[in-house]
């Protein structure tokens, strides 16, 4: 199972996209600035759109789920009980499992944003795909609900996992670390050695390396190891 | 100062709050109330039971600036240049200072590449930012902004961080799920279940939260800027 972008470019304007890349089964994360063409590149990715040049190639793969930065993007039925029917799913357990009980009857719209996205990622989660996108998925949640979102993601049993987001702190486990610059995705290869080149990594990495610690990954409990680690 | 009493609306239930002028920040878990709190204090909605005031006054009479926790919905225009301008325009200011205006302040959000950029086209952290420049344009006497950060990049968010101390606005109330920037506000508000549970300034609030994922990472490493 490979996800491959082969001589991808795509222009919008004045802004040039570029993408050669291999993606394997794993948890892949993406990151950048913002304007970097992140969210760009997940549709191409999902194929949604189709670049002017190269080509994104699927190889083994059958089911492939995008989800938006934005969630009422995705937002297709007039109350939260037809939402989630319409992803083919049981209210009674996503109901459940997102804490939106009483609200059965609301228009998704009139959640907060930090409730629909919650809904929409259980919604996403609840079914396995060969390849999962994932465009900003903490955006909105607070950190309870990330900390839960990255354990959900790291036993979700997906195959290909992308996750592009400028999330600083709650992050999964991670196999392949990428950069988005200027347009342009770059590898940064395996974690943690990749952590070493990472130019733009956030503070909380940033800081434990600068002090001569590598963390083992990119999760908050390796960042915090990393920190009290003893050396000597 | 903004003042609330005997607040009841939704789930909010606020016995009595004052805010002091400032840069004010709100935090708590998702479906807290605090998006309802600032719509409130923006006037966007009217308390079903209780007061709010901002200097005294309906927050309606006041002239508030609104930056969206979704940046799509309050887009108006398709240009960037011409969605900036929107609020003064509004009221009929000259075209010359329109311009004039929007030039500078897209300047000093450090927007000005995008003015002639679609709206529909750039972003979503460029977005929050021409909502910004859209809110203070007209120099409101408060600006809400409902979680702008969501969409931003660190860099991005301090540099709006660093925008918002410039601007000669007496009154910024902000909700936020990145602690490490609350850690830098005036007063900090902790919410759950539609209520204020913590009020103070940051070591005060944040001395309640220390066992908590809502205690900043950066006080945690000595890292803050």
């Amino acid at each position: 199972m490979r996800l491959i972008c082969s001589g991808v470019r795509r222009r919008t304007g004045t802004f040039q996209l570029s993408a050669d890349a291999v993606f394997t089964p794993g948890m892949h994360l993406v990151t950048g600035r913002v304007g970097s063409g992140k969210s760009s590149l997940s549709r191409l990715l999902a194929g949604l759109e189709h670049p002017d040049a190269g080509i994104v190639r699927a190889e083994g793969i059958s089911r492939t789920m995008l989800s938006m930065q934005f969630p009422e993007y995705h937002v297709t039925a007039p109350t939260v009980t037809g939402e989630i029917r319409s992803w083919g799913l049981s209210p009674d357990v996503i109901l459940h499992e997102t804490g939106l009980a009483g609200r059965e009857n609301d228009h998704p719209l009139h959640l907060s944003r930090g409730e629909l996205k919650r809904l929409h990622l259980a919604c996403v989660l609840a079914t396995q795909y060969d390849v999962l996108i994932l465009d900003e998925p903490f955006s909105a949640l607070d950190c309870i609900r990330k900390e839960r979102l990255c354990r959900r993601l790291e036993t979700a049993g997906n195959g290909i996992t992308i996750i592009l987001t400028h999330e600083p702190l709650w992050l999964p486990k991670t196999d392949m670390l990428w950069e988005m610059d200027a347009g342009t995705l770059r590898s940064l290869g395996r974690i943690p050695e990749a952590l070493l080149s990472w130019a733009d990594a956030p503070r909380p990495i940033r800081t434990v390396i600068d002090r001569g610690n590598l963390p083992r990954n990119i999760t908050p409990a390796d960042i915090r190891e990393a920190r009290c680690r003893t050396r000597g | 100062m903004i003042e609330l009493q005997a607040l009841r609306h939704r789930i909010l239930d606020i016995p009595s709050l004052t805010i002091p002028e400032g840069h004010c920040m709100v935090i708590g878990p998702n479906g807290a109330g605090k998006s309802t709190l600032l719509e409130l204090c923006a006037g966007m909605q009217v308390p079903t039971g209780g007061t709010v005031s901002v200097y005294g006054t309906e927050p309606r009479r006041c002239a508030v600036g609104w930056v969206s926790e979704f940046p799509d919905r309050t887009v108006v225009f398709d240009r960037v240049f011409d969605e900036i301008a929107s609020p003064l325009r509004f009221v009929h200011r000259p075209c010359d200072e329109t311009d004039t205006r929007v030039r500078e302040t897209a300047a000093v959000i450090g927007i000005d590449h995008l003015l002639g950029a679609s709206t529909r086209e750039i972003s979503g952290g460029e977005k929050t930012l021409v909502a910004l420049a859209t809110a203070v344009i007209a120099s409101p006497s408060l600006l809400v902004l409902d979680d702008p950060d969501t969409h931003c990049d660190t860099h991005t968010t301090r540099h709006v961080q660093q925008v918002l101390e410039r601007l000669p606005i007496p009154h910024i109330l902000q909700c936020t799920q990145d602690m490490d920037t609350a850690s830098g506000a005036d007063t900090v508000l902790y919410m759950e279940g539609g209520r204020i549970v913590h009020a103070g300034t940051p070591r005060e609030v944040f001395s309640r939260l220390i066992s908590s994922c809502f205690y900043p990472e950066c006080w945690r490493d000595d890292s803050c800027v």
